[in-house]
Parts: C-alpha cells; structure tokens; sequence
C-alpha cells in the first residue's frame, strides 16, 4: 500500500468479504474516496475469482489463475488491501474493531459486510457434514472434482439453480447425474406447481435422474458407501437408499452472518438493511445474499439473489458509505425461461 | 444455605489438612467482591451453585462429589443437568470473546449425576427440630426446594400438591424425551424424603373440597405458597373477544400449556398435517417438538423476533431444527382462518421489523400496518407465556401490576405468616430461577420462625501449584451425544445420551477455574517482567492506580508505562485464564494463587 494514503486523517472502509458485491463496492469506493484507505478482508486464500466459472473445473480447467476476476497488481494500482485468509470472528460496533482469529483486531470508520451465503445444510443431515462434497469454494470444488471418477455418479440434493448450473457441465462430460428433488428443488426461483412440475420434466429431458425426495420422507442420512460400491449412500426416511460417488447438498444459501451475531445488529436471517443497505448501525452496511432487504412493495425482508442484484448492491453501498443517499432497486430478471434447445435457463445463471 | 456450612467457631484461620498452607476466612467485603466479579458461572447462577469446585471434582474423576457440591444449591441435579436454561454458560469466561467456546457446565452437573456410584451416599446437614410446622403450597421446582431447605433446618414440612403426582412444570410442562422421569423421580424422593410430607391429588383454594389457604395458616406456624404460573398468557386474536377460550372457539387451536399437561396427564393428544406454534421459548420448542412426534409433517415455529434473540440455548435449537421443524421470523399472529365447519385453515399474521430493546433485555417488534398474510395450517399451539393466578385465595393478598404476589424483604406476602416463592412471585421464569428464589425464601422462614440468621463468608484455600496445563485451552468444546433422527419418534425416548466418563473429564479441563485467585504480592516483586513476557495475553499490567468500588469489585485500571509511576504490577482478571504461566516464571515467587469461594456460616 502506498503509505502517503495511509495518514491518519483518510478514512478507512472495510469490507468483509471478497466476492462481487465486496469488489464492486471496494472499485467505487476507491473512485469516490481517492484519499481513503480500503481493507478487504476474506477467508479464502485467492484474490476475487468468478464462482460463475467453478463448473468450469469438471471440464478439465484447473488452474486456479484462470478464475482470477482481477490480477494482483490491480489491487496494487487501485491501493485496495486485501488480506487474504483472514477469518473475521467478531465485530465490536461500539468501538468499531473487528476481530480476526488469530486475535488481530482492525479498526473501521465504515463497514461493508459482503460475505455472501454458503450452502444451506438441514440441520437433520448436519451429522453427515464430512460425507458431503463440497462446491462453495474453488478450493472445495477441486476437491470435488478429484474425488469424482471419470463418468461417475453424482447424487445432488436439493437441486437449487446452483446446482443445477453444475448438473449441466456434469451431464456434458458424461457424468450421471440424480436429482434428489425437495422444496428448495430450483431454489431461488418461485414456481406454482404447474410449474415446478413442467421444470421437473425438462431436467429429465436434460438427462438428469430424478428421485422424489420428498415422497421419501427426504433424505435422513449420507453415510460411507459399502466395500465394491460407489462411495456414497443416501438414505431417505421411509426406506430405501441410492449410491453415488459424490453427494452435494444444494439446498439454498445461508448468510454468512455468525460473526455479526451478538453485536446488536438487527439480524433475522440475514443482516437487515434499509434500501440504501444501511444495518441499523449507521456505519455498518450489508450487500449482497448476506443481507435482507426491507421491500415496500412487499412489505418484508426480503433476498435479491443474482450476479446484477449483488453487483448493484456492492455500487449502491459504496456511494451511501461515501455520502450518497441512492436506493437498490432490483433489475434482476427472476423468471425460469428455457433455452434454444428447450432446456430450462435461468437468469441466476448469468455473470453479464 | 448455599455452599458448606460451617460453624462460628472454624471463621479463624485454620490449618490446611493437606498442609500447603493456612485456610482463611474473611467477611471483608473485597473478598466477597472479588468472589462475584471473577466467577459469572457462579455468579449467573440463581442458585449460586460453586460450578468451578463440581468441575474441578469431575475433572478428578470424583463425580459423587461433584454431584454433592451441585445439591448443595440445587436439590435436582440431574433435572437441572438435562433442562436448564445455563446463564451460566452465557456468562462463563471461557465463552468470552476470543476465548471460544463456554464450557458445556450443564452437560457436566448432568455427567455427574450419570456417572456417580449407584450407591451414591448423600451428605445433608440437619439442624436439629424445631417443633415449628410449615405448609408449603405446590410441589413444583420451587415448593421442593423450598420444603427440603425447610425440612434440614428442622422444621416439618406438609406439601400439598392439587396434580396427582409431584414435580410441577418439571413433570407437567416439559417432555420425558428432554427430562425422564426416572431421573426425577428420583431426585424429587431424595429432596423430601427427610420427613417432609407430600400431599397429592389436594388441592389448595376457595372451591368445594380445596383445602383453604386460611386454614393452612391457621393450622401451620408458616405457609409458603409456591404455586408458579400455570396459566397460558392470552393471546389477543382479532374477531375473539378477550377472555373467551381459544379452543372452545376453534378446536384445533389451544395453549402450549395445556397441551402439554394435557399429555403428561395421560391424555392422547392429536395434531393436524401441518402445526403451527407461535411462542419463543422453551415451551414453544417443546410443544413443537412433542407435534412433530405426533405426527405434524410440517411443523413450524413463528417467532415476533427473530432467533438470534430468542431465550432458548443454541443446543435446543439446534435439535428442534434437526427434528425438521421450521422456524420463521418477525411475524405476529393477528386472526384464524376457518372452514365452513369451524376448522383451522390458517393464521394471519402481520410482518414486523425489529424494534427497540425491552427492560428485560429482549428484542420489541414493531408490527407493520398492511402487512398481513396467512400461513396455511391445521393446527395452532400457542406458547408465548404463562402467568399467575390469584383465585385460589380466600382472603386479600396485595398483588403488584403484573399481577403477581407482593413480597416484603422478608419474604412475606401482606398476609402474616403467609409467603410466597419461585415463579408465583416473580412471574413465569426458569427452573434453577425458581428454585434459587425458593431457597432463599426457605431461609428468610427459617429466620422468621426461629430467629436464626446465616450470612457469607468467602474461604480462602492456599493451592500449591496451577492445576491446569496450557494444553486444556485448546480442547474443543465437547459434544453432546444423541439418538439418531429415525428414533426420535417416541414421545418417552430421551434424545440426549449424556456425556459418558471420557467426554466428561475433557470437557470439566476446559473450565478456567475461575476460583484460583493469582496474586502478585508488589512488595516481594522485583519488576522483572518476566510473567509479563510469558502471559498468553495482556492479564499482567504495570499500574498506577486501581479503582476499588465499595461493593469490593474494581474497576479502571489505570495503565502506565512510565517505571517512575508504577505502583503496582497487577494481574487483570478480566483478561487472566488462569495459566498458571505467570506462577511458574516467577524467580521470586512471589504470585500466589488461593482458591477462593463463599462459604455459609450461622449468626
């Protein structure tokens, strides 16, 4: 970092979390605030790369430089500090510290939390954590893809539209892929019956297998395959099991938020924010699927999910932390459509 | 009554049996501050029950013992061990920031009860008889406590009990899967078996065939009514007018209260497809739990709030949402939706925001106009609270505005000889709160009734060396064992296994053993730093000054780095996880660790 930025006086924004929302706001931030100092602070050991791109992996793209959204000396150039593997434990609001875990503490005139959601898992399979493959992170995905055999079976539960956006790179190199449907089944779109029913019948088009989870009484336990056998079994309450050699849960996203909790900071499931994604602390601002954001047309707390929402809330955050007073408004189309071939294609998909 | 009791005579110092030093006893108020500010657990607890000394025991592998220390403060161990709401965990050092996660203390006083000798000997310490006849009114958490307390300070006890079997909420209002009644039975015999009376099946108050309350007082010295909150806080619904029975008006609606004593009564209860339960605490979680056992597919808790702030452990949480029950936040219930036969299709709900704080340190919700929806459901439990009733009483009893029994510092109510104890004081709260509460009326009638006081006394035990390695700061937090899922379908089955001996002694080594005091004597220091080198975190502090309140407790350290100001090297126990570190560097020896806690003495 050039030190003549880092004089006492400059402001300090943090951000916490390394994704699109966290970089988006960090670039505007740096736009608004040329004097200020700008931390991001992230768990994962890489710099900000597209997960947009993680099927990608399963297609033999393995190098971890091809994800890169930025190179290193972007950051350089734009004076933007990113600490990677840096896990936040708590955020002090009164005096406006934040925790690391190897006992650091960092201090903020302005915070950005942009830490997304990781991959929701029932607490009814929570004992069966370790038997999951794991996609939420390109570190995770290569595990993933080292442990699936060529042509393998993979056993998806759930089946949200993250998962579905992998279900087509496996199918396309000819992996076999089951569907073990529940009511996160195309998660987060909204679909009546009719509907859900058409979809569901376009992903056996597609060639994917699907099992009706919820006529089973839904999955009940993942457990370690039998000697001979792939190496996963799913077990579904009212009887009966299948095999797979990867099991992956995609039940919806959960925010990211334990750091937050106890700071007073309103909280339901995600960070509750105003439409200019202010928290009910002042200098605290959420963006991205870790918020929840108040809809006067609804009249809830609701989630935008979706490359341009959480893009848009990274700029709407960075303009508000620097004295804006501007208002997300979702552009997000959120409507499940069907491709040239008939197949489904949902706007989720899409990092344009 | 809390702690060991000892006798006027022993307050000197004496001679350490184990030889590694003398035992002092001191009622000077610092002492007793400092036992207050640097043990939460014991300080949290309602019943100040000495968690760092039953710890210490299990992780000696002494769980008799351990067990003892508990029923010192609290008759139920093992109940308690099994349902408590642990604000001594939230409070517990080792949970503070940084430091992890709080020591699993319930998970321990259970251990102990599991894993001590079957032919376990009690200790109890009997006053000699009184003569004096008490008749306390309910055998709940409370009323037990209270009698068993009354019963060892020779007094005799007569508990009546309107229900058939005794236990109150323990029994009635909390599910075998979460408290077997094995393990209470059990308990609740040890509590009365020194000559208290039970009356079952008799109940207190103005109807035909009560036993009344005057006639207690006239017939006992005292009369201890402890008879808690056993009625379900309304729920206002629009279109029903106030008062009127929710069930008799939709019979798929009805009280979490209800129905739980309702099933431990013996009752067969029945719930629809998908059950709604509105409530926060541990009753709505009970309730949800027990309908999904009945057979609720979906089941779904609503909360005014959201789970972040809602006063259930984490633990229970967990498990509830493992049973596949759904919890939804900021919502209040507003009006049913019914058939054309008078059953439930839905609850309207209005969405709420989060609002301010309340005294009591929970979240408000604000409700937000026009904001209604209906959540389809076939069943609705409602569990948002319970409160007290005044009606069995044939005479006058001041009440405050909660409506709720007032007491003088005496413990008595504006009857004479009349007291009252636990949740019919205080409203509904918990049952270490209850019994806490109990024992300290317990003593206040003993006072009254025969002139004796008790007060305490903080003993100070010299200790060689720091028992702990440095090595026990990283155990993890030990797990609690359950059933599988698929055998969850019984309403009997306990779901927690307990820790078994192993579990139990990791988990009792993570305990900072908040009760060693490590003190630096400054006129044997020679300044050296070198504890301050070694200490794992800012616990050792050069100081100017230190601000000591009246109540024993200090405050600001005032930090310098200037020699010249120095006036003390000083150990801050908000920061000290009693390493032993400094203890072990120190070439002069001269930072002393003694084992401090309150001991309850007569006069």
């Amino acid at each position: 970092m050039n030190a003549s930025v880092s004089s006492s006086t400059s402001r300090r924004y943090v951000i916490i979390g390394n994704g699109v929302a966290g970089n988006q706001a960090a670039e505007l931030l740096r736009d608004r605030d040329p004097d200020s100092r700008i931390t991001i602070l992230t768990n994962s050991r890489l710099l900000y790369y597209n997960r947009y791109l993680l099927p990608q992996l399963f297609k033999g793209e393995q190098s971890w430089q091809a994800f890169l959204a930025n190179p290193a000396e972007h950051y350089v150039k734009r004076r933007i500090q990113v600490r990677r593997d840096s896990r936040v434990v708590s955020v002090d609001t009164r005096n406006k510290l934040i925790k690391l875990a190897h006992n650091e503490t960092i201090g903020y005139d302005s915070l950005l939390v942009a830490t997304g959601g990781v991959s929701h898992l029932p607490e009814e399979l929570a004992d069966c954590r370790k038997m999951f493959h794991s996609f939420g992170s390109y570190e995770a995905a290569m595990a993933t893809r080292k442990a699936l055999p060529e042509k393998g079976t993979v056993v998806l539960l759930g089946g949200d539209m993250i998962g579905l956006d992998l279900a087509r790179t496996l199918l396309a190199v000819e992996c076999r892929v089951i569907l073990v449907t529940h009511e996160s089944t195309f998660w987060p779109h909204k679909l009546t019956a009719e509907e859900r029913a058409d979809a569901l019948a376009t992903l056996e088009k597609m060639g994917i297998e699907l099992i009706d989870g919820e006529a089973r009484g839904g999955v009940v336990s993942v457990q370690q395959g039998a000697s001979g056998l792939p190496a996963r079994r799913v077990v579904f309450r009212q009887g009966g099991d299948l095999y797979g050699d990867v099991v992956m849960s995609f039940y919806g996203l959960t925010p990211l938020v334990e750091f937050m909790v106890g700071t007073g900071i309103d909280i339901e499931r995600g960070l509750l924010v105003n439409t200019n994604l202010r928290t009910s602390d002042p200098s605290i601002y959420a963006a991205g699927d870790v918020c929840q954001i108040w809809s006067e047309q609804e009249n809830i707390y609701r989630f935008y999910y979706g490359y341009q929402n959480v893009r848009a809330m990274g700029a709407v955050a960075a303009i508000n932390m620097t004295g804006g007073h501007e208002h997300f408004a979702t552009t997000q189309e959120e409507t499940l459509g069907r491709d040239s071939q008939g197949f489904i294609d949902s706007p989720f998909w899409s990092y344009q | 009554m809390r702690g060991e009791h000892e006798s006027l005579t022993t307050l000197t110092s004496s001679q350490d049996p184990s030889g590694q030093g003398v035992i002092h006893y001191s009622d000077d108020p610092r002492d007793a501050g400092w036992v207050r500010q640097n043990i939460p657990c014991q300080t949290a607890c309602p019943a100040g029950t000495n968690v760092p000394a039953y710890i210490r025991a299990i992780a000696e592998g002494r769980h008799g013992q351990a067990y003892e220390i508990n029923r010192e403060a609290n008759v139920l161990p093992g109940v308690l061990g099994r349902i408590c709401s642990r604000p001594c965990e939230s409070a517990c050092r080792h949970g503070w920031s940084g430091n992890g996660d709080p020591v699993g203390i319930c998970h321990l006083k259970r251990s102990a009860a599991d894993i001590k000798d079957a032919s376990h000997r009690i200790t109890e310490r009997l006053y000699a008889p009184t003569g004096k006849k008490v008749a306390v009114v309910g055998a709940g958490p409370a009323g037990v406590a209270a009698a068993h307390d009354l019963s060892l300070l020779g007094h005799d006890v007569v508990i009546f009990e309107r229900e058939e079997r005794p236990g109150g909420m323990l029994r009635y209002g909390i599910p075998e899967f979460r408290l077997p009644r094995n393990m209470l039975d059990i308990e609740l015999h040890n509590a009365l078996r020194l000559g208290v009376q039970l009356r079952t099946g008799t109940a207190v108050g103005a109807g035909k065939g009560a036993v009344r309350v005057s006639t207690l007082l006239a017939d006992f010295d005292a009369v201890l009514l402890a008879t808690g909150c056993m009625a379900p806080t309304a729920l206002p619904l629009r279109g029903i007018p106030d008062g009127e029975n929710l069930s008799r008006h939709c019979q798929d609606v009805e009280y979490g209260l209800d129905f739980l004593m309702e099933i431990h009564r013996g009752q067969n209860k029945r719930v629809g497809r998908r059950v709604a339960v509105v409530g926060a605490g541990f009753t709505a979680l009970d309730c949800a739990r027990v309908a999904r056992r009945l057979g609720g597919q979906e089941v779904t808790i609503h909360l005014r709030t959201s789970e972040e702030y809602i006063p259930v452990t984490s633990e229970e949480l967990f498990e509830t949402k493992r049973e596949g029950i759904r919890i939804k936040g900021l919502r209040t219930p507003v009006g049913l939706r019914t058939d054309e036969n008078g059953r439930l299709t839905g609850v309207e709900f209005v969405q709420n925001r989060l609002g301010g704080w309340r005294e009591n340190g929970r979240r408000l919700a604000t409700p937000i106009e026009g904001s209604e929806f209906v959540e389809p459901c076939d069943t609705l439990i409602i569990a948002i609270g319970q409160r007290t009733v005044n009606d069995f009483l044939d005479m006058r009893v001041e009440v405050n505005r909660s409506g709720n029994v007032r007491v003088a510092e005496n413990g008595m109510t504006s009857v004479h000889g009349l007291f009252a104890a636990g949740d019919y004081v205080g409203g509904a709260s918990t049952a270490i709160e209850a019994i806490g509460h109990a024992r300290q009326i317990a003593d206040k009638i003993d006072t009254w009734l025969v002139g004796r006081k008790r007060r305490q006394v903080v003993r100070m035990e010299p200790v060689a060396a720091p028992p702990r390695e440095p090595a026990h700061d990283f155990i993890p937090r030990q797990h609690m064992p359950t059933i599988p899922l698929q055998d969850r379908q019984q309403l009997t089955r306990e779901v927690e296994c307990g820790y078994n001996r192993d579990l139990a002694g990791e988990e009792a080594k993570r305990c900072y053993l908040c009760d060693l005091r490590y003190q630096i004597d400054v006129n044997r220091c020679i300044y050296c730093r070198a504890c301050i080198e070694v200490a794992p975190r800012n616990c050792i502090k050069l100081v100017s000054d230190v601000e000591m309140k009246a109540d024993g407790t200090h405050g600001t350290l005032q930090e310098t780095k200037e020699w010249q100001r120095v006036a003390a090297i000083w150990i801050d126990n908000n920061e000290c996880i009693r390493c032993g570190a400094c203890f072990k560097v120190c070439p002069v020896r001269c930072i002393s660790i003694t084992r401090n806690h309150f001991v309850t003495v007569d006069g």
